[in-house]
């Protein structure tokens, strides 16, 4: 039985993008320039300050997609990076269930909206997603 | 110059090619960390976006290295999603520019540069496709 039905909202989640959060991920992920790192050497690039990662986003995407919806297989993300994701403030994860599909093989797939925004509403990552669950053998 | 002066003879070119593993399970649980998600110990599967972060020997091509000099940025990313990465796997990373395409929206007009990364695991299953979109502001 899935926990999803069309027109869901995803329960919303805060973030703390923390500097040190941002910059601890840029370094695991070999990804340790400047601008991940530290605000100085952002702003010195011309950005707004220290910058996550599009890959840190579409991660935390990720994981709020999975925690929506234990059990189910994440079997397509889609990522758009609109703004700079500026570290040292808290975001948002939003999404919502637009459509679902019965497929022959017995899995149910749900296509989803997911975003990811500012504390003043302002969308800075939004994307569309793909989640999978299988009916098992039951029926 | 800028992504619409690359030759299109290039689309399709693998310009990299790696090989990751054995994954370790400490490197599961380190990215895993990182991102603020948890793995289940008696099953270890790393997160989806674990693929992001191989990202093979050269994460561009020297062409489109010299077209970012006059600007670009990563605009998003759009994965599928195959078998799952468990410890013990190895992983073949290979990417190729797959497409280059214009687009026209309300700040003008754009350039889209597509980098096509392909991940398979060690019994020749995909793993995923990540598609990387380069963007550069048109003429």
């Amino acid at each position: 039985m899935s926990v999803l039905e069309i027109g869901d909202e995803l329960p919303a989640v805060e973030i703390e993008l923390s500097s040190a959060f941002v910059a601890d991920y840029a370094r695991g992920v070999g990804m340790d320039w400047g601008r991940f790192t530290s605000h100085e050497e952002a702003r010195a690039q011309g950005l707004p300050g220290q910058i996550a990662p599009g890959n840190l986003s579409l991660a935390l995407l990720s994981r709020c997609l999975l925690r929506w919806a234990p059990g189910m297989r994440l079997a397509r993300l889609g990522t758009t990076f609109r703004a700079p994701v500026v570290a040292d403030q808290t975001v948002t994860v939003r999404g919502n269930v637009v459509e679902h599909h019965v497929h022959a093989d017995r899995t149910i797939t749900f296509e989803c909206e997911v975003w990811m925004e500012s504390a003043e509403g302002d969308r800075l990552v939004v994307g569309t997603a793909t989640l999978e669950e299988s009916m098992g053998l039951g029926g | 110059m800028s992504f619409v002066d690359i030759d299109r003879a290039l689309l399709g070119r693998e310009f990299d090619r790696a090989s990751y593993g054995p994954i370790e399970l400490d490197e599961i649980l380190a990215y895993a960390r990182l991102i603020g998600e948890q793995v289940d110990a008696s099953d270890p599967v790393a997160p989806p976006s674990f693929v992001v972060k191989l990202r093979g020997d050269r994460a561009l091509p020297d062409f489109v290295v010299q077209q970012l000099r006059s600007g670009g940025f990563d605009a998003g990313k759009d994965i599928e999603f195959g078998a799952d990465i468990r410890p013990g796997d190895v992983l073949s990373v290979a990417t190729s520019v797959h497409d280059i395409y214009e687009k026209t929206g309300r700040s003008g007009s754009m350039v889209f540069l597509v980098l096509r990364t392909v991940i398979r695991n060690q019994r020749g299953e995909l793993v995923a496709y990540v598609d990387q979109r380069m963007m550069q502001k048109g003429a």
